[in-house]
């Protein structure tokens, strides 16, 4: 009956999530259930969807909802953004649908309560594996852009610190390593999501790329991006002269900075990169790793930093840690500290059958024990007595009501 | 140096010890794995049921193979055809690519079902399950060829076949063809899908192999009466 090697889902199933309300957020749901129990029972796919797609307009009433991104949005907001299960998913049923839980919720509440004259505030996501961290932080970031501010958004920042197939030595620091592939795709997407912010921000002084090549002071920041994406081996030097530009211009009275990094504990990490001498590379030798750094400090005002935590991706660290000072390590805690940090918890039950009736509805869970649409119609075809709610129970079970492990499952059923 | 002597000489046990045995007594009963069966209650028992409970109180039963799950998500055919991909006794290989096919070609239906417009969805299947059961269905020779030796030459008859030897031609020829006739870069689901769609359409290259048995067992009709039983 087990199988000897424990399976991917197993594992996350097995993770034993926390049941103290850190946020006070057991009274919240259930004020929000006890709203949702009047919806009416003939009409069950009306109950999982929200008509209400702006998330500044999003409150305890939308919880466990999903709403729909339009698909002009995704692909200027989110190009490299969204985790690849979601672009699949988004592929498949034909729409971008996001569920509003809790935690994004009290972030977006943070922003918009932050006064931009502060210095920035840093926000921590984390929690166990697969319990919705990165698509919360892309839901607090799609609130940001319909907010007009300028998103700087690193969808994984331990593809910086591990495989990378091109690793050069640095022109402007000698004892630094650039990654040219990773810092041109990177810049590719970031001229994809803020256009016009580009063609209105003026550099501050005089960049000189080589001999012949140099930027004037005053030009717009898009030059400064063409010329890390047509000029490969000066990307990562682009970069960092975007990063330091954005942060010297993002003053109260021009524009807003978001900064999202998922996985921002593969700064303060190891590598898995070796130098000529085959000796590992400290993150902090490198020019990427180095420049998000800086950005990470709040000694600027204007805007927020919102990261993530986590374990899936990170290199030398224990598939059970998930807690911020275990996965950041001492440096990174201290570089990072005071940080206000937001727990992301696996489903709550009307969270679990909002998602189960998404699925539904949109003909992914297909096992006839699992009560699709068909065998409600079609009553020759109707699976035996007992079998209608097994699937679901059984799904329950198996997955531990972890976002990721009922995906997972569902897939293949 | 003694101790180790003595450790070689020591009589040699396996690490990992079977539990099922592949010749139990006839009197061993089988387990019985879902749920459905111990919940009727005792009073809409039939006699057989009864029957069959009162045995279990007196004979043994034996081991639950670890294949077999009370879950409802379980299927034999599903089961059978892992085993018969799974390779060095690795199962949750086979398992995770049988998963994966079945992920990949619901994709596949569902992207197809939701852009299609409305008066071509009802054609769309989307199961997984349906569409691996059909296909395999598809694939299933009705009769074949055995070799039959006379007078010093061997010959190709035609014969029945039982269900369980259908079941295993169509689904080693489905495992056999995407391993071998694809092309190599490609993972093994993405081929398995692309060929269980194709049965399930009654197209492929294994439904034209199951078409050649079924022409060479028609060309060697004369020779049926070589087989004598």
């Amino acid at each position: 009956m087990a199988l000897k090697r424990l399976n991917r889902i197993v594992q996350l199933s097995h993770t034993v999530s926390l049941t103290r309300p850190l946020h006070g957020s057991g009274c919240g749901l259930q004020l929000g259930a006890a709203t949702q129990t009047e919806a009416p029972m003939e009409s069950p796919r009306a109950v999982f969807r929200t008509s209400e797609s702006e998330p500044a307009s999003h409150g305890e009433q939308h919880i466990g909802q999903f709403y729909t991104i339009p698909p002009s949005q995704v692909k200027t907001i989110f190009p490299h953004g969204l985790p690849y299960r979601f672009q699949q998913q988004i592929k498949t049923f034909n729409e971008a649908c996001l569920m509003v839980r809790k935690p994004a919720l009290e972030l977006i509440g943070y922003l918009k309560k932050a006064d931009p004259a502060h210095p920035s505030v840093r926000y921590v996501l984390y929690g166990e594996r697969g319990t919705g961290k990165s698509l919360s932080l892309c839901h607090a970031l799609h609130h940001c852009s319909l907010q007009d501010w300028l998103i700087l958004h690193v969808p994984d920042a331990h593809l910086w610190v591990k495989n990378c197939k091109e690793l050069m030595a640095s022109s402007y620091h000698r004892a630094r390593f650039d990654q040219p592939i990773e810092a041109s795709v990177w810049l590719k997407n970031f001229r994809v999501t803020n256009e016009r912010f580009l063609k209105e921000i003026k550099t501050s002084q005089k960049y000189i790329w080589s001999k012949r090549e140099f930027t004037d002071e005053g030009r717009p920041l898009g030059e400064i991006v063409d010329q890390g994406v047509t000029r490969v081996k000066n990307a990562s030097d682009a970069v960092g002269v975007v990063l330091k530009e954005l942060k010297a211009q993002a003053r109260p009275g021009s524009y807003r900075l978001v900064v999202g990094v998922d996985g921002v504990n593969a700064l303060w990490g190891r590598t898995t990169l070796r130098k000529e001498d085959r000796s590992l590379i400290d993150p902090s030798e490198l020019t990427l790793v180095h420049n998000l750094r800086k950005m990470m400090k709040n000694d600027w005002c204007g805007g927020a930093v919102i990261a993530t935590v986590t374990q899936t991706g990170s290199v030398f660290t224990p598939s059970s840690a998930y807690l911020p000072q275990e996965l950041l390590g001492k440096e990174g805690f201290d570089f990072l500290d005071p940080f206000l940090p937001v727990l992301v918890r696996a489903y709550s039950e009307k969270e679990f059958e909002s998602s189960y009736q998404y699925y539904r509805d949109r003909h992914w869970i297909q096992h006839h024990t699992v009560d699709s649409l068909k065998s409600i119609l079609c009553v020759s075809l109707a699976p035996p007595a007992g079998h209608t709610e097994e699937g679901k129970k059984e799904l329950l079970f198996l997955s531990n009501r972890n976002p990721a492990a009922l995906e997972r499952l569902c897939a293949f059923l | 140096m003694a101790a180790s002597i003595a450790k070689l000489l020591r009589p040699w046990s396996p690490g990992v010890l079977p539990v099922r045995w592949t010749r139990y007594n006839p009197y061993y009963l089988e387990p019985e794995p879902s749920k459905e069966v111990y919940r009727i209650p005792v009073t809409e028992l039939t006699d057989e049921q009864k029957a069959a409970q009162e045995l279990k109180a007196v004979r043994p039963i034996k081991a639950t193979p670890s294949g077999l799950t009370s879950s409802v998500f379980s299927d034999p055919t599903v089961s059978k055809f892992v085993n018969m991909m799974m390779e060095d006794g690795d199962k949750v290989l086979a398992r995770s690519i049988i998963t994966q096919t079945f992920e990949s070609m619901k994709r596949k239906q569902v992207e197809k079902y939701h852009k299609a417009p409305a008066t071509e969805k009802e054609g769309i299947e989307c199961n997984p399950y349906t569409i691996f059961h059909q296909a395999l269905e598809n694939c299933k020779p009705i009769i074949g060829l055995i070799s039959i030796q006379k007078g010093g030459k061997y010959y190709q008859v035609p014969t029945p076949l039982t269900d369980s030897r259908r079941r295993f031609l169509a689904m080693k020829w489905l495992i056999t063809e995407c391993r071998d006739n694809k092309h190599r870069r490609t993972h093994m689901y993405e081929k398995l899908s692309q060929e269980l769609l194709a049965a399930f359409m009654n197209e492929g290259n294994v439904i034209k192999r199951k078409h050649d048995m079924h022409k060479m067992a028609e060309a060697n009709r004369a020779f049926a009466h070589y087989r004598w039983w």
